[in-house]
């Protein structure tokens, strides 16, 4: 991939229900899986894919995203031959839909691609959960010389999705046309990646800010016939995390053994920002089932179907299940948590109960003290 | 750069008595714990001892232990101009030899010690299990214008004949030595760390290289040499966990003892932390049976059985309808349906068939310790 450079975009939540967790982060960093951050699995997909230049595209809740990047040593993107770039981003309003390709992120940062001497751009957004191997949609989109391939995957049960899904309709393998609405579509639906030519991409650029209309989406659709528009399907595991509610069902979606083993077990793996802990104590009286942990925790209680985070302290008799415990928290003796999720540093203490709904957990906020 | 003493490193020793856990691995890169190896506690005490230089001597089986010490950054030791340095025998002038001895391992260094002109030098072995704040031994040997400290611990009166035990008056000056004797005069036993004034060190080297009859071991030779020709020889009496590894059984004990609640050796107290060379790895994944108490694991494994007093490394998969009990298993080992496994050792990528089993008597109080590898 020496002639195409990454580029990860910044987007927000498509409803207030992740606020919660976003006071101080961007939704590229909301932690994820016992030890991740969403943007793990976009740039990792990127350097597995052979992508050594990639530039991240900030909110203006920077501090997140470069204490977790770093220098991009982790992703092996701080060598000579390889970086990685911090953009900075746009503030994004959007009023009624949101605009799943904001160009005015682009505009900003039109040097990132003056600078780079590839010819194509590999843009995808850092909140989707999936393993994916760019290689083969870049042979296809070389392949039939595209201006743009659209990676597309077809619906199934797994995806739960907001109702802003992009559908694709083909003529023979050509796209000819974007739709909002699933009906008299295949199903087959934009999976947030894709493949532009530079040159191509600096053209609608440049009809944006002449046009006032920021959203990429809307560029390819108007201009259909004209660009020579390809896709490429992903046949794997992929879900976006844009609300709370798919948050909790795709972060539970690990706890299915085929699904944590295709996303972590395979030959490529998803890298993340290592930190130096002993390894999980699991004490006398603990009892984890159906779980993922993380390590430098010290365990006491009961665990079931849940997902706890590194560093997290757990005291005898207590009860965790259906819920995600993110990093350094402490949990007293005799809490019971049912559907609850805690961001980082939260602590409980002695005799709480908390119990949320499934489609409705309990979210408490970094550093709560209950 | 603080180079005021500079830490040298044994870490070329087989460690033959670890049977097959050395066979294509030095001692100091045995796994400990689960995620450390052995060497990461003498360097974890340098980084929290603020000493910036330190050599690694290694000669046997070194693959491993050079891929895993890397630039050191794992213990902040990757300065510009310090930092850890890896020091294999190398060829001069005259041809080359291998180390013959803990002290011609130094000895061959001395142009390495000599560029960072240090007042001090600190010599440390890659097998003990240990924490120690280096800085405080040195203080003490400041203040008693020594010009060897050793490190000594008390140890059990019944064990002392397998220690080299020393004898001091009541300033900690060292007057006698007793190399494992039958009957020790007293239980205070040397922990193979040293602290040399350099000048004295140098000088000591030089003289050894020229005996032919030494053997140029620290223990045997030149400490020996330094006591009869009247230097200043002090104990620095220390107090807390510390474990030689060196045999089977030892090794296996000391890392049991991190399972054991009332051991004072604490992995997770934040103020003297113990650091390792990290990889990216997936968190455990506890499966629907898993059945988990007193245990230790790392990141990477799976875990589908039942494990009980047992320690499992990275990458480690635990199979359904299986059992372990006080057992130690090591990176990348599978242990398969039905295996029943108590008291042993797993080496690093092990298969353990699903027909296995490993039982020991319940009334075998010490049991002996199998160490499985294929």
């Amino acid at each position: 991939m020496k002639n195409a450079v990454g580029l990860i975009l910044n987007v927000d939540g498509e409803d207030d229900s992740l606020k919660g967790f976003l006071q101080h982060r961007s939704l590229s960093t909301l932690p994820f899986g016992g030890r991740y951050r969403l943007i793990d699995f976009t740039l990792s997909n990127m350097v597995n894919s052979g992508l050594s230049h990639i530039g991240v595209i900030g909110s203006h809740k920077y501090s997140s995203l470069v204490d977790h990047l770093g220098t991009g040593k982790e992703w092996s993107l701080s060598r000579k031959t390889q970086d990685l770039s911090i953009l900075s981003g746009s503030n994004n309003y959007h009023i009624g839909r949101l605009i799943k390709v904001n160009l005015r992120n682009l505009q900003n940062n039109r040097g990132f691609l003056d600078a780079t001497g590839a010819e194509h751009v590999l843009i995808a957004t850092p909140n989707l959960v999936t393993t994916f191997d760019f290689r083969n949609a870049y042979d296809i989109h070389l392949k039939n010389d595209s201006d743009i391939t659209l990676i597309f995957k077809k619906d199934d049960p797994l995806y739960h999705l907001k109702d802003n899904d992009l559908y694709l309709e083909f003529t023979k393998n050509r796209i000819s046309g974007l739709h909002y609405k699933r009906e008299h579509t295949t199903g087959h639906f934009f999976a947030e990646m894709f493949f532009v030519k530079k040159s191509i991409l600096e053209e609608l650029l440049d009809l944006s800010e002449r046009t006032g209309d920021w959203d990429l989406m809307d560029m390819i659709k108007y201009n259909i016939d004209t660009l020579r528009v390809f896709g490429a399907q992903h046949t794997g595991y992929i879900k976006r995390v844009n609300c709370l509610e798919n948050y909790m069902k795709t972060s539970m979606d690990l706890l299915e053994y085929d699904i944590m083993a295709e996303l972590f077990m395979g030959k490529n793996s998803i890298h993340t920002k290592i930190k130096d802990n002993h390894p999980t104590l699991y004490d006398d009286l603990a009892q984890v089932s159906n779980s993922i942990v993380g390590s430098g925790c010290i365990i006491d209680g009961t665990i079931n179907h849940s997902i706890i985070f590194r560093d997290t302290q757990m005291n005898v008799d207590s009860h965790i299940q259906n819920s995600i415990i993110m990093q350094r928290c402490e949990i007293g003796r005799n809490v019971n948590l049912n559907y609850v999720v805690m961001d980082k540093d939260t602590k409980i203490s002695d005799h709480t109960t908390l119990v949320g709904k499934p489609h409705a957990p309990i979210v408490l906020k970094k550093g709560t003290v209950i | 750069m603080n180079t005021e003493c500079v830490a040298m490193l044994l870490a070329g020793g087989q460690g033959s008595r670890l049977g097959s856990l050395t066979f294509n691995n030095a001692k100091p890169a045995v796994l400990f714990g689960g995620k450390y190896r052995i060497i990461d506690f003498p360097l974890s005490n340098c980084m929290n001892s603020d000493i910036d230089v330190v050599g690694v001597l290694t000669q046997y089986r070194p693959y491993i232990l050079n891929n895993y010490i890397g630039d050191g950054s794992a213990w902040a030791l990757d300065q510009v101009q310090g930092g850890v340095n890896i020091l294999p025998p190398y060829m001069g002038q005259k041809g080359g030899r291998w180390y013959s001895g803990t002290a011609d391992a130094i000895y061959q260094n001395l142009d390495f010690i000599d560029r960072f002109d240090p007042e001090y030098v600190l010599i440390l072995s890659g097998d003990h299990i240990y924490k120690m704040d280096y800085s405080k031994m040195l203080a003490f040997h400041k203040k008693q214008e020594a010009d060897l400290t050793i490190a000594v611990m008390d140890v059990p009166w019944e064990d002392a004949h397998r220690f080299g035990i020393v004898n001091t008056d009541e300033e900690h000056c060292i007057k006698e030595f007793q190399e494992k004797p039958e009957h020790p005069k007293s239980n205070k036993a040397s922990m193979g760390i040293y602290i040399f004034s350099w000048k004295e060190l140098k000088k000591a080297l030089l003289d050894d290289a020229g005996n032919r009859e030494s053997e140029h071991d620290f223990g045997h030779n030149v400490i020996p040499m330094l006591h009869e020709s009247g230097k200043r020889i002090y104990a620095y009496p220390y107090s807390g966990y510390w474990r030689d590894v060196g045999t089977v059984q030892s090794y296996y004990d000391a890392n049991m003892d991190l399972l054991d609640t009332n051991c004072d050796f604490d992995l997770s107290d934040r103020n003297f932390r113990i650091f390792s060379n990290n990889t990216s790895r997936h968190p455990q994944f506890i499966g629907p049976q898993a059945k988990i108490s007193n245990s230790l694991i790392c990141d990477g494994c799976i875990v589908f059985g039942k494990v009980e007093n047992s320690i499992l490394s990275h990458d480690v998969v635990i199979h359904r309808k299986t059992s372990l009990k006080n057992v130690i298993v090591h990176t990348g080992a599978i242990i398969e349906d039905g295996a029943i496994l108590e008291n042993c050792i797993v080496g690093a990528r092990a298969r353990i068939k699903g027909d296995a089993q490993y039982i020991t008597d319940p009334a075998d109080t010490t049991p002996e310790i199998h160490v499985i590898n294929n």
